[in-house]
């Protein structure tokens, strides 16, 4: 694996507080990290621990309560919401848990949903990308279906096209597995993983998952909104082991 | 473009999505439904009133004296006739008027009322009696005219007998000391044979007995108001289109006479009894009512039945044996009594009242006096002058006519037209005919001149007021004569003869001029700039529109259309607040949704754009089917009319039946409207959608 020096996400001394009512919750308590380009990254860590948080602020949903998160060399702290909203669409593509495809759209409406937002294709390279990518995921013949016509797995595939039909240079996947079976579960990590080969796309995903876990480049563990450690895969799945038993 | 496209295949795909959605599109199908409708009912009412009351009698525009106390009221306003200060002459108000390009017609007018009597059977009888004794004195006397005179002497005799019948049934009812004892007496006397023997020593001193004594116990004479507008008849009726002759004539250009109101006619004047099966007849016909369950019509049916007098007694003893036979043989009774007979014939039922009323007009009608004034009889009008004495003038009767849409509305429907001279007459305006003939009558009396002030102040005691003659019109309306009942007399039939001219008619007084305009779409422009012409204000005149004009009957439009927009309005808060709650609803359901779609990179316009957009897609799918519901049904409607079940409805549609139209101004307004109400009460939740935040994505809940 190669990393180019500038790394694509930075992170420095970032912490996040939650408001509930008036009991302030930490979700993250100082956390430091750096992502390459082309890496594959897993953000592993017991509930609570602050993963889902890490990706927003990685993600540019939400804002740290301090220290600095840069996306793509940006701060995102000095940027105004539509800037943050722009560089999400160009930028970062999702990958969520419940799929979250817009239900009303076909399969191949909600693939273009974020192109038609860019404004940069016309039509028919829209449905060039689209098609293609559709293809790759499998799913080329039921662009015209509806997600509830489809199952899990296949949604979220419809899900990892959508995520990549912008050539985001990042994609968050939060827990991309939780709701799927193993088998489909590894089929989905599987795709993941040939995007980020062919295309150096940076993967970043959190799981819970050790078998999950051990297709990453890295694992970044996470407790109590404090890193761990990264480590191998393989030195992750031991800990993981050992922790189980 | 393409985003615009996007958000419309997401709005269309959504409107049957969610049951919310389906809420949401009911609530704007009904009220499209009911703006259309309603909107089109009322317009539809509106212009076919104000078509017949602008085509009967208020023209576009009328003017009238700024100088007038009160408002114009055409129709007449709560309390009578409204003070209008008269114009000296309607001559160069037509000039000024006529000026202007959009003016097409100017029709002189003057409202005013006055109380006629329509005297009583015995009072008609006599006046009859006397004027063939008349005929007697003058002519000498002839077999015929004796046979006539007879006749009719019989016919006061039975009167008297039949005063007498009831003068017994009432002493039986009440006590006897309630009955005045000189009209016993007079009675008494009456029905003697010995006066019925001296009758014809003092034919005249015998009538004038009965006249004063017997006549005053019938009870049946009216005494009633009518309403009259004096107008240029011929001009009138060019102009009115909504006029129509009935029955009669028109009166004969520049000559004096009088064309009643049909509904006047018919309500007021015609035999009681024959008005109420006329009325029957016609809410079974037309309304499809029936006597079994109209409560209204059995009470018409128990005033027939038992008020029979008013045809016993027109009947003299030869007419009274013809009815009675022929009511005998109907009813195949034995019966003599012609009230009985009567009361039986007219006790109506659903069963056999078309051939009763049919029996009623071949067999009893041609025996009686249908109307009380005839067609071509003189109409003695009394009224009180603007000045306060009383004036009477004779005024021939041609016909009947109606305004067609008006016709049984009693409060336009019963304005009676009256040729300017008469009416000027009345009003207390001098011709200068009139003038002359006094300042002759004045010479030949040796009456001295007396001036205005002195007479003033011999009528109305030391501290007269000033204003009252600034007022009046000096020189014109003689407001210090009284023309005495015999000179008035003596002049009524040389004056019915007359033909006044068209240059007479139009020098004279008036109290305001109808307008008729080229273009009624330009009428408002037309009024301000007729408002701001110096000529009239020189002239001292007051310009309004018909709707002002009209009075009461203006603001029953006026208050309808405010009820309906009141009920619009109400209509419109409610669905505001349900759809505002629904689009809630609707939004906190996709609240993931928009999460996602801001996760992924849409901005907060774009989230706007499509909540809203939604909106207007539902407003215009069930906004277009209710609107095309609305449509359906006023065309329907259109085509089959709503019938005018009552007279109220009958005067709001302006005829028998409505027959509503709808113009694109309903469609546009009620779309406009919803559109716009529901995109007002989405915003709110629009609003909301846009602070959905893109973490709202990430979160697992399943």
């Amino acid at each position: 694996m190669s990393l180019s020096a500038e790394p694509i996400v930075s992170i420095n001394e970032v912490t996040k507080d939650y408001h509930l009512g008036k009991v302030v919750v930490p979700a993250l308590r100082g956390v430091t990290l750096q992502v390459h380009p082309g890496e594959f990254i897993s953000i592993a860590g017991p509930s609570g621990s602050g993963k889902t948080t890490l990706l927003n602020l990685i993600g540019c949903v939400d804002t740290a309560t301090s220290g600095v998160v840069r996306v793509a060399g940006k701060d995102t702290k000095q940027l105004s919401e539509r800037k943050l909203t722009d560089l999400r669409l160009h930028t970062i593509g999702f990958i969520f848990q419940s799929f979250n495809l817009v239900s009303v759209l076909s399969v191949f409406q909600n693939v273009e949903f974020p192109l038609l937002l860019q404004k940069k294709l016309n039509a028919s390279q829209r449905r060039e990308r689209v098609m293609a990518l559709l293809e790759q995921v499998g799913l080329a013949n039921h662009a015209k279906h509806r997600p509830n016509e489809l199952s899990g797995g296949q949604r979220q595939r419809v899900a990892v096209a959508r995520a990549l039909v912008t050539q985001p240079q990042i994609v968050l996947a939060d827990e991309p597995t939780a709701n799927l079976d193993s088998v489909t579960g590894q089929q989905i990590i599987d795709l993941m993983k040939a995007m980020n080969r062919e295309r150096g796309t940076t993967f970043i995903f959190s799981t819970h998952d050790a078998k999950v876990m051990t297709h990453a480049n890295a694992v970044v563990r996470l407790a109590d909104g404090k890193v761990l450690d990264r480590v191998t895969p393989a030195e992750a799945g031991v800990a993981l082991a050992a922790g189980g038993h | 473009m393409i985003t615009l496209k996007l958000l419309l295949q997401v709005a269309f795909r959504n409107l049957f999505k969610s049951w919310v959605n389906l809420i949401i599109g009911g609530v704007i199908f009904f009220a499209t439904f009911l703006v259309v409708t309603g909107g089109a009912l009322l317009d539809s009412i509106d212009s076919s009133m104000s078509r017949s009351i602008i085509g009967s009698i208020a023209g576009h525009l009328q003017v009238y004296s700024d100088k007038s106390k009160e408002e114009l009221a055409l129709f007449g306003a709560m309390g009578g006739e409204t003070d209008i200060a008269a114009l000296d002459s309607f001559a160069p108000i037509k000039a000024a008027l006529e000026k202007h390009p959009n003016v097409q017609t100017v029709v002189p007018m003057g409202t005013s009322g006055a109380l006629i009597t329509s005297g009583n059977t015995v009072d008609l009888t006599l006046a009859r009696l006397r004027a063939l004794y008349r005929k007697n004195t003058a002519e000498g006397e002839t077999a015929e005219r004796r046979g006539q005179i007879d006749s009719l002497k019989q016919h006061v005799r039975q009167l008297a007998e039949l005063l007498q019948s009831e003068l017994a049934t009432r002493r039986e009812l009440i006590r006897e000391d309630q009955v005045d004892p000189a009209d016993a007496a007079a009675l008494e006397r009456a029905r003697s044979e010995a006066f019925w023997a001296d009758f014809d020593k003092d034919p005249l001193g015998s009538l004038e007995f009965l006249e004063n004594q017997l006549a005053p116990q019938v009870a049946d004479g009216d005494l009633l108001y009518i309403r009259y507008v004096g107008t240029d008849l011929a001009s009138f009726q060019k102009t009115f289109d909504r006029m129509q002759i009935v029955d009669g004539e028109a009166v004969p250009p520049g000559k004096r006479g009088m064309l009643l109101s049909k509904f006047f006619y018919e309500e007021f004047l015609k035999l009681k009894s024959a008005r109420r099966m006329d009325l029957i007849k016609e809410a079974r016909d037309m309304n499809k009512k029936t006597i079994a369950l109209d409560p209204l019509l059995q009470r018409y049916v128990k005033e027939t039945s038992t008020q029979t007098r008013e045809i016993v007694f027109q009947l003299d003893p030869i007419k009274t044996k013809q009815a009675t036979a022929r009511l005998q043989d109907i009813l195949k009774s034995q019966e003599t009594d012609l009230s009985r007979l009567l009361s039986s014939f007219l006790t109506v039922n659903d069963e056999n009242f078309d051939l009763r009323y049919k029996q009623f007009y071949e067999q009893l009608v041609p025996l009686l006096d249908l109307y009380r004034i005839k067609l071509g009889d003189k109409l003695t009008i009394t009224a009180f002058s603007r000045t306060g004495y009383v004036q009477s003038v004779s005024v021939p009767i041609y016909g009947t006519y109606q305004f067609s849409g008006l016709e049984k509305s009693p409060l336009a429907g019963a304005v009676n037209l009256m040729d300017l001279v008469s009416f000027r007459e009345l009003y207390g305006y001098l011709t200068e005919e009139a003038k002359a003939e006094i300042a002759q009558l004045k010479q030949k009396s040796g009456a001295a001149e007396v001036k205005r002030e002195d007479a003033e102040e011999a009528l109305f005691g030391e501290e007269s007021s000033p204003t009252l003659v600034a007022e009046a019109t000096p020189g014109l309306i003689n407001d210090d004569e009284q023309v005495s009942a015999n000179t008035a007399a003596l002049r009524s039939e040389d004056m019915l003869k007359r033909v006044y001219s068209q240059k007479e008619l139009e020098d004279g007084m008036v109290l305001s001029a109808a307008i008729i305009l080229k273009d009624p779409e330009e009428l408002n422009a037309t009024l301000a700039e007729l408002a701001r012409t110096q000529e009239l204000k020189d002239l001292k005149l007051r310009v309004v529109s018909w709707q002002q004009a009209v009075g009461i009957i203006g603001q029953f439009v006026l208050m309808m259309k405010m009820v309906l927009w009141g009920v619009i309005v109400i209509l419109f808060v409610v669905v505001l607040a349900i759809i505002n709650n629904a689009v809630m609803m609707a939004t906190l359901q996709r609240v993931r949704e928009v999460g996602t779609m801001r996760a992924i990179g849409a901005q907060r316009s774009f989230i706007l754009s499509m909540i809203l957009l939604e909106t207007v897609v539902l407003g215009l799918a069930f906004g277009g089917l209710g609107a095309g519901a609305g449509s359906a049904l006023i065309s329907w409607l259109g085509n089959v009319g709503i019938p005018a079940g009552t007279e109220e409805l009958y005067f709001f549609f302006s005829g028998p039946r409505l027959l509503p139209t709808l113009g694109a101004n309903n469609l546009i307004t009620a779309f406009a409207l919803v559109v716009g109400v529901s995109l007002f009460s989405t915003l709110y939740p629009a609003f909301l959608a846009t602070r959905v935040s893109p973490v709202t994505a990430m979160q697992t809940d399943e």
